[in-house]
């Protein structure tokens, strides 16, 4: 995948400046930065959800500004939101958001009973979300953007506000995922799961990409990778300011 | 891979699957339609029968007044409410009641004499309906029993005349029997024929219920679509390969199936427990609803296209349904308005909906006669109009063309 000069602009607000980085096949990729950032509004053009002011994105040799279509097919996002039927079980949800995708009822079923067994679900099939706690919501919610078995796996915030044992089981997934070659851009405030988790990492700053490189060599630019964390460089790069946003 | 037909369908199923497992929605849509229809009946519907109190101050006391009273409150929606001359004559003053029957003291002798009894029925000003039905009720009892002591006098005559000796009470009761048989099988009876389907005070507020209901619903339901975009599910439908027009088309089709439960429950109901519906008209009736249903998602879908909030679409949705409820006749016939009120209250939807379900429910007019036939063809067309127009409104994606 490849993010060309991305811009976009929301009344006269530039959000994201001139992004451009390269995410290679099965990798995981960590777009990091505080809020405000841009990460959201990157991840949504990328996604095919919200139009780019100029540049482009290119996945799986598609643009997604000339054949979203296309890119669609290649692509699975959880989003940050529980984006859920709270109403319906977790199979429904899972296999309703499968014929969305355009899979026949067997075949989502299937999937779907598979994806729930992948988030340690399946015990829970048939128990509506609503009476989930928030962790295996969480689980639902990346169950979910599996379903089309994408190439592109985008994971917005996939761990917000879960409890130690869901996020571990997700961090599981993820490089269980990884491991099958699925490529995945992940954003996430908590800096160890990025270091344990990512490849490679951008940091964003006001729309821009201020540092990307390997999780050590990010440290290694500011001491040493052993005795520095992650979020030091964070801070490092994108100051102590507070970043409220409102 | 599916082709299009497939994921409208799935959409309309999770649709009707939420409804279903919705305990407000489903009060909405199906409890409170049937609790406002029996409300209004019960409050406006009037009975079928009319009823009557008969106030009765009896200064006579004696049997024969005891029978005129016996007799009133035997005839059927009479009620009989004996007062004393006091409260009776305050009850009369302050206009508490507008009717009054008083039984003179002489009444039974004067009676039993073959005399012309003592007795007057009061009224406050005409006395309204009920005080002239009192009237000719008690006018009518009273002759009879006057013709009653008069045949029996002249029964005793004639057999005193033929040297037979019976005492007046034994021919008194005779007569008596004979006239109370007379009454309980009589020999002269009205047949009373209903034209077209019982007239049940139900069936004239189901339809604008039924109607109103509809719309209200699916406007309300359409706000789902909106929420969606809040909740995030909508973005998250935006990344797969689902259309614009299969997301509309499922939209539609989940809001058909809702309306389509609504008909056939509250219409169900009536044809099974309220005796307003044949087996034919209840037939009839669910096609019918088939097309207003259909024309009434189509309505909703424009709700959805034009909304961008859920306070939007619930503003828009309220109002518009009551504009739609008032103006369509749903609370009240309107199709006698001329002129621009005429033309107003044609331009909605419950107008034309309401028209073919009391055609069928209150006239038993076919499917086929020309004034449903053309109520259906305008409700369609209002269908086809609101999913064009939402087609044309409403943006999925930013690359929606």
């Amino acid at each position: 995948m490849e993010v060309r000069d991305l811009r976009k602009v929301f009344n006269g607000t530039t959000a994201v400046d001139g992004v451009s980085f390269t995410i290679n096949r099965g990798e995981i990729f960590g777009l990091l930065g505080p809020n405000g950032a841009g990460k959201t509004t990157t991840i949504r053009m990328m996604s095919t959800t919200l139009p780019m002011t100029s540049g482009d994105v290119v996945i799986g040799g598609h643009s997604v500004r000339e054949r979203p279509g296309e890119v669609r097919r290649l692509i699975g996002v959880c989003p940050q939101e529980i984006a859920l039927y709270l109403e319906l079980s977790a199979l429904d949800n899972l296999v309703f958001f499968g014929r969305m995708e355009g899979l026949s009822k067997a075949e989502a079923v299937r999937r779907a009973r598979a994806n729930l067994e992948l988030v340690g679900l399946a015990e829970r099939a048939r128990h509506r979300v609503a009476k989930f706690s928030g962790g295996m919501k969480r689980r639902v919610n990346l169950a979910v953007s599996l379903m089309n078995r994408p190439e592109l796996l985008f994971l917005d915030e996939p761990t917000v506000g879960v409890d130690p044992q869901s996020r571990n089981h997700i961090f599981d997934t993820i490089e269980g995922l990884r491991d099958e070659g699925m490529t995945i851009l992940y954003t996430t405030h908590y800096m160890e799961e990025a270091d344990r988790l990512c490849d490679r990492i951008a940091i964003m700053d006001n729309g821009r990409v201020v540092a990307l490189d390997s999780p050590r060599n990010l440290k290694a630019s500011i001491g040493d990778p052993d005795e520095v964390t992650l979020e030091d460089v964070f801070l490092n790069l994108t100051g102590r300011r507070l970043r409220d946003q409102g | 891979m599916s082709t299009f037909g497939s994921r409208p369908l799935a959409l309309a199923g999770k649709e009707l699957k939420v409804f279903f497992r919705d305990p407000q929605m489903l009060f909405f849509s199906l409890a409170l339609p049937l609790v406002l229809v029996l409300l209004m009946t019960a409050a406006f519907g009037g009975q079928s029968r009319f009823s009557v109190t008969a106030r009765v101050v009896d200064l006579d006391g004696g049997p024969l007044a005891a029978e005129l009273t016996g007799r009133l409150e035997a005839v059927p929606g009479v009620t009989v409410d004996l007062l004393d001359p006091e409260t009776a004559e305050r009850l009369l003053e302050d206009s508490d009641i507008v009717n009054l029957v008083v039984i003179g003291e002489e009444f039974s002798e004067r009676l039993a004499a073959g005399q012309a009894p003592d007795i007057r029925v009061r009224l406050r000003g005409n006395g309204d309906t009920e005080g002239q039905i009192v009237n000719s009720y008690v006018e009518s009892i009273v002759r009879e029993m006057l013709g009653e002591s008069l045949v029996a006098r002249q029964v005793q005559a004639m057999l005193a005349e033929a040297g037979l000796e019976v005492p007046v009470e034994e021919v008194e009761a005779r007569v008596g029997e004979l006239f109370a048989e007379t009454r309980e099988s009589p020999l002269v009876t009205v047949a009373e024929e209903t034209v077209g389907v019982r007239p049940e005070p139900i069936a004239q507020f189901l339809p604008g219920m039924v109607t109103m209901f509809t719309l209200f619903a699916i406007s309300l339901t359409s706000v789902s679509l909106v929420e969606e975009r809040r909740k995030g599910t909508l973005e998250r439908l935006m990344t797969t390969t689902l259309t614009r027009a299969e997301l509309l088309s499922g939209t539609w089709l989940g809001n058909f199936g809702r309306g389509l439960v609504q008909v056939v429950f509250l219409f169900g109901l009536a044809w099974l427990f309220f005796n307003v519906l044949t087996l034919s008209s209840f037939a009839s009736i669910i096609l019918f609803g088939v097309v207003a249903v259909a024309s009434v998602a189509g309505i909703g879908l424009v709700i959805a296209a034009v909304s961008r909030t859920p306070e939007q679409a619930n503003w828009i949705a309220v109002f518009f349904t009551m504009i739609m409820t008032s103006l369509g006749g749903s609370f009240f016939d309107t199709s006698g308005f001329t002129g621009v009120m005429g033309v107003l209250t044609r331009m909605t939807y419950n107008f034309w909906a309401n028209d073919g379900f009391r055609r069928i429910i209150l006239e038993g007019e076919a499917l086929t006669s020309p004034p449903i036939v053309k109520d259906m063809v305008v409700l369609a067309g209002i269908g086809l109009a609101g999913w064009a127009l939402a087609l044309a409104l409403f943006r999925l994606r930013g690359d929606d063309k």
